[in-house]
């Protein structure tokens, strides 16, 4: 996106957040319309399961709806819900059973649900299939990482963010956001070789 | 060759399209001796470019409804003047309750839907059709309002018509002086409390005129 488009966006947000601020509960709608699909995606390669990601990818907005009051209009809204989305999922995270067998989750019964979010026909292409297997085995890879390394993973190379975003979003130094990346980046490698 | 620390730290800047120009060189010609970094330099672009080829996800269907139900209810004050904002136009509609003029049942539509009429002159209510016509040859003098139901006018209707809930026609020979107004999707609240809309609307109706072209929606 180049950055025309940026001071667009940034207005269109502004203004729907005004709107919002002022009462207008519906306007809210056309806010989960514009990051529906992003907080979703950081919630589901976060926990690895289409549930909880709905459920927490929801409950981000909720927050963000109920403490809009204190969102800093000067500030960028996508790094203020991101960072409600990736805190939420986190805090799921650790309270979930230490949980090493998330081969079998990822393998088993979610298969079906996840390969529903792609795909459309009964009948699957050859070449679709292989897609999938590979979108299955990426998302496993992710799923093996410290939530650590994984968060700063995925919103390094899933949601394309900038270092300096994804530093706002975790609140960490951009220092460590990198050492993250880093070894994140060194485990999957990792495990690409012995696989 | 033996690789220092700062080869493999060089590796991740590199990656992170952060190196200047003369570490740039100084990787290149290191991994041209080194097939170690070598190695783990083309493996790491493997695997980001790997994570980087997931698909992107969408949300389910339902997602925003789902969300937008289990907002916190908001009292009815708030919603009522959110909507007037966003709705100035229908303040015309409002004036028109000053003076209350026809109703009739009409078997029209669900059975518990009225006609309702306001305007000064002559004019037929089609019930069958669920229409209100405004005949050739008659004038209206005044403004007319129209809540679910049509309007077809092939007379004269000297001042404005709001059709609300329903669709005008214009006759080749019709003529109206003033603006149509169709005003649908017309909340049923709102007219289940024309009181509290009335009590409302008695200030504000003076200083609508301006406002009375800003359809924003
Ligand atoms: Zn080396």
């Amino acid at each position: 996106m180049n950055a025309g488009g940026y001071i667009e966006m940034d207005a269109v947000v502004k203004k729907i957040i005004n709107e919002v601020k002022r009462g207008d509960q519906q306007a809210f709608a056309e806010l989960v319309e514009l990051y529906k699909d992003k907080v979703y995606q950081v919630a589901y390669r976060m926990l690895g399961n289409v549930h909880e990601a709905q459920d927490i990818a929801q409950e981000a907005f909720l927050r963000a709806y109920t403490n809009l009051e204190s969102f800093d209009m000067n500030r960028k809204f996508s790094t203020w819900l991101f960072r409600i989305a990736t805190n939420l999922a986190i805090d799921r995270i650790r309270k979930k059973k230490p949980d090493f067998h998330l081969e079998d989750q990822v393998a088993g019964t979610e298969d079906l649900t996840y390969y529903s979010q792609f795909a459309s026909d009964e009948e699957l292409p050859e070449d679709k299939v292989v897609k999938l297997e590979m979108q299955e085995w990426v998302q496993n890879e992710i799923m093996m990482l410290p939530p650590k390394y994984r968060s700063a993973i995925v919103l390094k190379y899933m949601e394309d963010l900038s270092l300096k975003e994804i530093s706002n979003i975790l609140n960490l130094p951009v220092a460590t956001v990198k050492t993250r990346i880093h070894r994140g980046r060194e485990a999957l490698r990792k495990r690409l070789r012995d696989s | 060759m033996a690789c220092s620390s700062d080869d493999k730290r060089l590796i991740h800047k590199y990656l992170d399209e952060e190196v200047t120009l003369l570490e740039k060189k100084q990787l290149e010609s290191h991994i041209t001796k080194c097939p170690e970094c070598e190695e783990q330099l083309q493996e790491l672009r493997k695997t980001v470019a790997i994570i980087q080829s997931a698909s992107h996800m969408k949300a389910p269907d339902d997602f925003t409804d789902n969300v937008m139900s289990r907002l916190p209810k908001q009292p009815r004050s708030t919603r009522w003047k959110v909507w007037m904002k966003k709705h100035p136009y229908l303040i015309t509609a409002a004036t028109f309750f000053l003076v209350f003029i026809v109703s009739l049942q009409s078997i029209w539509n669900e059975g518990n839907k009225e006609i309702v009429v306001k305007g000064d002159g002559q004019f037929i209510v089609d019930k069958e059709r669920g229409v209100v016509v405004i005949p050739e040859g008659e004038t209206i003098s005044g403004d007319l309002v129209v809540r679910n139901g049509n309007i077809e006018v092939e007379g004269e209707v000297h001042g404005d018509i709001t059709v609300i809930n329903g669709e005008w026609y214009l006759a080749s020979l019709g003529q109206v002086t003033g603006e149509i107004n169709e005003i649908n999707q017309m909340l049923e609240w709102l007219w289940y409390h024309a009181k509290e809309f009335f009590n409302d609307v008695v200030s504000i109706v003076d200083n609508n005129n301006g406002e009375n072209n800003d359809k924003s929606e």
